[in-house]
């Protein structure tokens, strides 16, 4: 029973010229879009060099990481040089920033890093993540002083910091990438549509072939579960498709370890999985109206991680965090900006488990409406 | 004859609104029992109770002699279900239609090949299997619709309205294939609100109104709770006002109406009044044109007990 009801929902799936354009052929169309409109603008950009000022002040001359940091960053014999630093008095760099010679300037206080910034866009978020991941390391270093950890040891980590900030430079860093993040979100939440279509076709209270598939005699779950796994399989390959088109056709590098790409993607598939069976069993509305709302959701998601824009992840990250926090397309592509982005994983284990986290709640949200066998009313 | 279902006291509620209001009944092995009812008058209610779809306030369903219960499997596996709604999948041929559902029953790939297409047999929909529903017209629709819940050849079949917005052709070929799978040896009930379809198909019959049980028996001994026992209706040109006070004093007349050319005349006994009434329009000398002699139907026994009509 289990491989007759995979079999036939592979079928009603891959014969759903709707839901194919939803999952397969509208993220390669919109991928595509992204290439037209945004790689002549990467290209345009790739070779401007940051220019930032600095606060030559007592404060600064003791922080000695953030010193070599920008030294090393803003070098001429650099090939991958992405700042130029201007070392000057608070006056002249408000200055510079006024007249717009400058993106920002840093001013060293006692105990904190101001960043100086007039608007909100690539450039100064690149400036921004900079600061906090040196301020993240010096953290790292001053712990384990405190710890007595030998000199040469902390030295070497000091070493290690110059490459810490991985493939930030203005040849790697690509304007777009977060467009392909948000593109890959987006296409894992779609997957959603496949679940949502099926389990309306399981629930006697949203569909007549529901009503029929709740009278034969086999168990609810059971049929859920094989149906489900179809749906996955669905899923999985139109992220796959839209992997080899980005990387094959569109030429993006992800330049990432595979298998973490892979695993971020399989469990954002389980993300928009679990969002589809929570929305068929939650909401009380026709098929059309639902699909509506799940696009709309995933669509929303996608805006606020940067779709349209990575000033809308800063803007978020920085106002209301914890929308980001419980957005799955921001968990998807905040997991691929920090593979690309860093060199630890930190960040991206924290996305992932955010992932997983968000399908349990999703199930367990759903779990009542799946398990229920008699409806007061059909 | 052993009864295949029993329904003890059933009640249901929607909204403190009473759907069921307390329905015993039996149903016998190999009958066909229809619930005869105007819409919402608890039909399709009463047969999503029976399946365990829907709670219910009070009662006691048994089917075969077990508790029918969502998760009694083995019941199940004998119970086919003809929904009022058409529940078939678009992106499946008829034939795979037939399969996938029939699938959920029979295990045995041969078999179930035999099954789908003695399905398709009893449907007449052979030379249809390879179309797709959006392919096939609203009766064509109807009788895959059928062929769905029965396939697999359940001892119980449900069968919701399934001859509704449905063209001649489809009605007589559906008609057929019941009485098909009475001669088979399923226990059909079969819900309807077409008095005719009744009549043709069903042993015995339940008629319903607001959720209560208003009658039942045969056809036949329905028929005497209705107040008439024959109906005459003639097209006739001109009648004198003392003409139609004269058929009024006939022995077994019950009412005369004229309506524009329309005369109706209802009877109380149902003996030599067409001969009766010829015999006076020759002697007075009124032409007619058409004449019909209508025993009463099961409409007029819905019209009796409950003062309107089975269509409204």
């Amino acid at each position: 029973m289990f491989s007759h009801n995979f079999k036939y929902t592979l079928k009603i799936l891959l014969k759903n010229k709707i839901l194919l354009f939803w999952t397969f052929a509208f993220p390669i169309l919109l991928g595509t879009f992204f290439h037209m409109a945004f790689s002549n603008i990467e290209n345009s950009e790739k070779l401007k060099i940051i220019k930032i000022a600095i606060i030559n002040n007592e404060n600064y001359q003791k922080e000695e990481l953030f010193k070599n940091t920008f030294t090393h960053l803003s070098d001429k014999k650099n090939k991958d040089r992405l700042f130029s630093v201007t070392y000057t008095n608070i006056e002249k760099a408000k200055k510079l920033l006024e007249e717009k010679k400058i993106t920002g300037y840093l001013i060293f206080e006692k105990e904190n890093i101001k960043i100086k910034v007039n608007e909100n866009g690539i450039n100064e978020t690149i400036l921004k993540n900079i600061v906090d991941e040196i301020n993240c390391n010096q953290d790292i270093i001053k712990t384990l002083l405190n710890k007595n950890i030998h000199y040469q040891k902390i030295q070497n980590i000091i070493t290690q910091n110059e490459v810490k900030l991985n493939n930030i430079t203005s040849k790697n860093l690509s304007y777009t990438m977060i467009e392909y993040y948000t593109l890959i979100a987006m296409t894992c939440l779609y997957g959603g549509i496949l679940s949502m279509f099926i389990t309306n076709y399981k629930l006697a209270n949203t569909s007549s072939v529901g009503k029929r598939t709740s009278i034969s005699p086999i168990h609810k779950l059971k049929m859920l579960l094989a149906s489900l796994l179809a749906s996955y399989i669905v899923q999985i390959i139109g992220i796959a498709i839209l992997f080899m088109y980005t990387i094959f056709v569109l030429k993006v590098n992800y330049s990432s370890p595979i298998p973490y790409i892979i695993l971020l993607a399989l469990l954002g598939s389980l993300a928009g999985l679990s969002l589809g069976i929570s929305i068929a069993t939650l909401i009380k509305k026709d098929e059309n109206t639902k699909t509506g709302i799940l696009i709309s959701i995933t669509m929303l998601g996608c805006f606020l991680s940067g779709m349209m824009g990575i000033t809308m992840k800063y803007i978020i990250d920085k106002n209301i965090p914890i929308l980001n926090k419980i957005n799955p397309a921001n968990m998807i592509t905040d997991g691929f900006y920090s593979l690309y982005y860093y060199d630890t994983l930190n960040r991206y284990v924290l996305n992932i488990v955010s992932l997983l986290l968000f399908s349990i709640c999703m199930i367990l949200l759903s779990y009542k409406g799946l398990r229920r066998q008699k409806y007061d009313s059909i | 004859m052993e009864n295949i279902i029993e329904v003890k006291n059933l009640t249901k509620e929607y909204k403190n609104k009473l759907a069921l209001d307390n329905l015993s009944f039996e149903v016998k092995k190999g009958e066909i029992l229809g619930l005869l009812g105007p819409n919402g008058s608890g039909k399709s209610t009463t047969i999503n109770c029976l399946l365990s779809l829907l709670s219910f306030k009070q009662g006691n369903i048994k089917i075969l002699g077990k508790e029918m219960e969502p998760n009694a499997y083995d019941l199940k596996k004998e119970i086919g279900v003809v929904f009022q709604e058409i529940a078939v999948l678009e992106e499946l041929t008829v034939y795979e239609n037939i399969d996938y559902f029939c699938g959920l029953y029979i295990k045995e790939k041969e078999k179930r090949k035999q099954y789908i297409e003695e399905a398709l047999d009893l449907v007449g929909l052979i030379e249809y299997k390879k179309f797709y529903p959006k392919q096939l017209s609203g009766g064509l629709k109807r009788r895959l619709n059928i062929a769905c819940g029965i396939a697999h050849k359940p001892k119980i079949i449900f069968l919701d309205e399934p001859t509704v917005a449905v063209d001649p052709q489809s009605r007589n070929n559906i008609l057929e294939g019941i009485k098909k799978l009475r001669k088979e040896g399923a226990t059909i009930i079969y819900t309807t609100h077409y008095m005719e379809e009744a009549e043709i198909l069903c042993d015995r019959i339940i008629i319903l109104d607001k959720g209560k049980i208003l009658a039942e028996g045969n056809k036949d001994s329905l028929k005497k709770l209705a107040d008439i026992e024959e109906k005459i209706t003639v097209e006739i040109k001109e009648i004198k006002k003392e003409n139609l006070e004269k058929i009024k004093t006939f022995k077994t007349v019950e009412e005369v109406n004229i309506n524009k050319n329309i005369l109706t005349i209802t009877y109380k006994k149902g003996k030599n009044n067409l001969e009766e009434l010829m015999k006076f329009l020759k002697q007075n000398n009124i032409t007619y044109d058409k004449v019909f002699s209508e025993r009463p139907t099961l409409n007029d026994v819905f019209l009796n007990l409950t003062g309107k009509d089975l269509r409204d």
